[in-house]
């Protein structure tokens, strides 16, 4: 049955903004975020669809698991249908295009000044129109197989994967988004297929727009373009995951002149952040270990960190943590000054000053990330699957309260249940 | 695009603004131009990142952390570049607007005036700089130096410029050697500053909605007791190459690199750079580009192959990843692409999408503050402003007989592989 499309607006008065929420006949959630004055436009479609799901079933039929990489794989052969490539159409238009493959989602975008309604009947032309053979399945190997091999090189990508392996006993998130070399042999047309079907469907998946269009604009091309899909329900397989650890530490010896980490706290992942704690553990890692933090001045007087100091969230479907890392002389240290650090705030609550701070920071980030047309439609895209609205966040960190803000760092940051990646030059 | 006004301040301080209601932050930036030189790019470095660490009024690096973060995550940032033979060293201020602070309070006016006390009003012990700052910051650089090995792409790519240009000024690194950043003292960087303040060309940018009259002041004042003679230099172009000079290097990746540098025969202000920067688009710059189109999808040998021209020097790097034993092929792979355009094989169809994709490239840059802020910092060393329907043109005009004839002026220098063992 066809439903009838619905819009809803939401506005900002803190951002001064407003976008558009359209639920489409055709199943699909579509986000307009209009941006006066701009010239460009932005568009991006995704599936929630990740290196993850490599083990589903679609109504109720048969569980089938896939080779690890074939989400993104098939990322890269949807670009192809019978009459070509998607870059080669685009290459009419002048639209800059792009996919790519996260944990948990596969996106497809591109950006625009002049002629949007046809690079975005291109965008959702090539998305709904699979086009898989063995000769342009098995091409694609040379071109992914040098591109897991560059990845191989790249010791940021590797500490993060040797910390998740160190981290993960089970859950899929340890394994590299593009599979490996063996594992992208076994992928073929007919999996690549058995994939698109489950999860390509449009009520699986989102639409966001911001720049340079109009609602009207918007649905117009999608009226004409999406083709309605029946809804499925797709159950996806993970193995159980103990709360604890696999071991604390992880080292590997590799090519660099520099040792770096990945210092990575595991949490309870029983379900996905809503924004108000979203807006409190942005809160609670700026307030931690921002430059403006203690634990930074800390780090950096001891000469453990360096400028490449970073933090972040990190959170998925059955898996949630906090990251530290960087560069470092000396990791172990630096993590246990971390440690030592969040202890202590455990045990003394976090200071005023701070808070207040951390909170201005946030709000400021997240004030400023509205300028632009690829973070808002990216944002409102990763809100979505999650559950969650862009301007809400917004409102929730301007209303953050310390204690909410303590109780988060109860749940996220358990010292006893970290792990250490270290990645250094072989010694001697 | 939106219009930028330019004013001189003082002798070789120049005040740039560009007045946009667009956007919910503003940004100032200070460019400071000096000519790129053995003896003084790593102190002026390690300047830069001094300065950026605190100054007089928050004299240490957690008290102007904190005064930022209380404006609204506010930034202070600190950059080093290369444009051609000059190093550019940046220090620039960037928050919300005012619009948006909760309190009322006026964010850019606390910012102009932070950023021209970061560059005026050091955090000093009489005629020399704060020694842990100093050596902070010397840490700080090494580092980068060091760490640039452990991302092999950049690696290879920097092997391959110092080979290139080794006999040229602009074969150094923008900030400079090790040794010359472990030699700067407290006392040898008061030098370095106060010699800044007199020789550097300044190029200071305002993007923003609010009123620039009061940053300018701030400035104009500023520089008004310094007495100045500003120096620049004119970037040496090597119009072509003589014998290709090979250099292997070999170490324990996965992945080999092979890195080719070419001399254009043209760089600016020569405005046959335009036809240059459309051809190397053409070769190796977008997602159709011949080098994507036939070496990467038709033969399956990378998952990158790109080139970039770069206009104020006149050289041309293309940059792959490849399986060892693919590196020949790949090689002949793209000489023969490069020898089709030489012969005039380029479709009407590649030459006008990909003036399209310039084009888009070069608009799209109007909707964000650092897109307007580095279109004209990409400027900084040339004779004015072009802006980007001025580009645009240029582009738009060049012809397939000027891209053929940019082709024909490329003669390949170096190449650089590091083999995978």
């Amino acid at each position: 049955m066809m439903n009838e499309t619905a819009i809803k607006e939401i506005k900002s008065d803190r951002a001064g903004d407003s976008y558009f929420k359209i639920a489409h006949s055709s199943g699909l959630t579509i986000y307009v975020y209009p941006k006066e004055g701009y010239r460009s436009a932005y568009a991006i479609i995704g599936a929630k669809y990740g290196s993850v799901n490599t083990c589903f079933s679609s109504d109720n039929g048969e569980k089938i698991t896939v080779p690890d990489g074939i989400a993104h794989y098939l990322e890269h052969k949807l670009f192809e249908s019978e009459e070509g490539d998607a870059f080669a159409r685009y290459a009419k238009t002048g639209a800059s295009a792009n996919a790519y493959t996260s944990f948990e989602k596969t996106c497809y975008l591109f950006s625009c000044t002049d002629r949007f309604d046809e690079s975005f009947e291109i965008l959702l032309d090539f998305v709904q129109d699979p086009y898989f053979t063995a000769q342009t399945v098995l091409k694609e190997q040379g071109i992914i197989g040098q591109e897991i091999k560059m990845y191989d090189d790249s010791p940021d990508w590797r500490v993060m994967f040797n910390m998740l392996q160190g981290m993960y006993h089970n859950h899929p998130v340890k394994i590299d988004i593009a599979g490996t070399v063996e594992s992208i042999a076994e992928i073929t047309a007919e999996k690549l297929y058995d994939c698109y079907n489950t999860f390509y469907n449009l009520h699986n998946m989102v639409l966001c727009v911001s720049g340079n269009v109009t609602v009207e604009q918007v649905l117009k091309t999608c009226d004409r373009m999406l083709k309605p899909s029946e809804k499925h329900e797709i159950h996806n397989y993970f193995e159980e995951e103990p709360y604890e650890i696999v071991k604390p530490y992880v080292e590997q010896s590799f090519p660099v002149s520099v040792p770096i980490f990945d210092f990575g706290f595991k949490a309870c992942a029983d379900k996905p952040l809503d924004e108000a704690e979203l807006a409190q553990t942005e809160i609670l890692l700026s307030a931690l270990a921002s430059p403006t933090s203690a634990l930074y001045r800390e780090l950096m007087d001891n000469n453990l960190i360096n400028n490449t100091f970073s933090y972040e969230l990190f959170e998925g479907p059955g898996y949630c943590g906090v990251i530290f890392g960087g560069e470092s002389r000396a990791p172990k240290q630096a993590a246990e000054t971390i440690k030592r650090y969040i202890s202590s705030v455990k045990q003394n609550g976090i200071d005023d000053e701070d808070f207040e701070i951390a909170k201005k920071a946030v709000y400021g980030d997240a004030i400023s990330s509205l300028n632009s047309v690829s973070n808002i439609a990216n944002m409102m895209a990763d809100y979505h699957f999650n559950g969650n609205e862009l301007f809400a966040y917004i409102d929730a960190v301007a209303s953050a309260e310390k204690a909410d803000v303590e109780r988060r760092l109860a749940r996220l940051l358990d010292v006893d249940n970290c792990t250490l990646s270290v990645v250094k030059q072989a010694e001697g | 695009m939106s219009q930028i006004k330019r004013t001189r301040l003082s002798d070789g301080v120049y005040f740039s603004d560009v007045r946009d209601s667009r956007f919910k932050t503003m940004k100032i930036s200070a460019n400071i131009i000096v000519p790129l030189s053995e003896k003084t790019a790593s102190a002026n470095a390690v300047l830069c990142g001094v300065l950026s660490r605190s100054c007089k009024a928050y004299p240490d690096f957690t008290a102007l952390s904190k005064k930022l973060s209380s404006l609204y995550g506010a930034e202070l940032s600190a950059n080093i570049r290369k444009i051609g033979d000059n190093q550019v060293l940046s220090l620039s201020v960037s928050g919300l607007d005012d619009r948006y602070a909760l309190g009322g309070e006026s964010i850019a006016r606390e910012l102009s005036v932070l950023l021209c006390g970061v560059i005026f009003k050091p955090n000093l012990q009489g005629e020399a700089f704060v020694s842990s700052e100093v050596e902070q910051e010397q840490r700080q650089l090494l580092d980068v130096i060091d760490s640039e090995f452990n991302d092999k792409r950049i690696y290879a790519v920097g092997q391959m410029v110092r080979n290139m240009c080794a006999d040229e000024v602009f074969g150094m690194k923008r900030y400079g050697t090790a040794e010359k950043i472990k030699e700067v003292t407290p006392v040898s960087l008061y030098e370095t500053w106060q010699n800044l303040l007199k020789t550097a060309v300044f190029e200071i940018m305002y993007i923003g909605d609010s009123s620039p009259e009061k940053a300018a002041n701030v400035f104009g004042e500023a520089f008004s007791s310094v007495d100045r003679a500003p120096e620049t230099a004119q970037t040496q172009v090597v119009l072509s190459a003589g014998e290709v000079k090979r250099v292997v290097e070999e170490m324990d990746v996965a992945q080999s690199k092979l890195v080719m540098g070419f001399r254009a025969g043209t760089a600016l202000p020569d405005s046959d750079a335009y036809a240059s920067m459309l051809m190397c688009a053409i070769l190796g710059g977008t997602a159709n580009s011949k080098l994507f189109c036939n070496v990467r999808e038709k033969q399956s040998l990378c998952y990158y192959c790109s080139s970039q021209y770069d206009r104020n020097k006149g050289i041309m790097i293309i940059d792959s990843g490849v399986e060892g034993k693919n590196v020949e092929k790949l090689e002949a792979g793209i000489m023969k692409e490069i020898e089709d355009m030489k012969n005039g094989v380029i479709s009407d169809f590649e030459i006008s999408a990909t003036k399209l994709a310039l084009v888009n490239y070069f608009q799209s840059s109007n909707d964000t503050v650092s897109g307007i802020e580095s279109w004209y910092c990409s400027q900084l060393t040339g004779s004015g402003y072009l802006s980007i329907e001025e580009m645009s043109k240029m582009i738009q005009s060049v012809t397939k007989e000027q891209i053929v004839a940019a082709a024909e002026k490329l003669t390949l220098d170096t190449v650089y592989l590091l083999k995978n063992k």
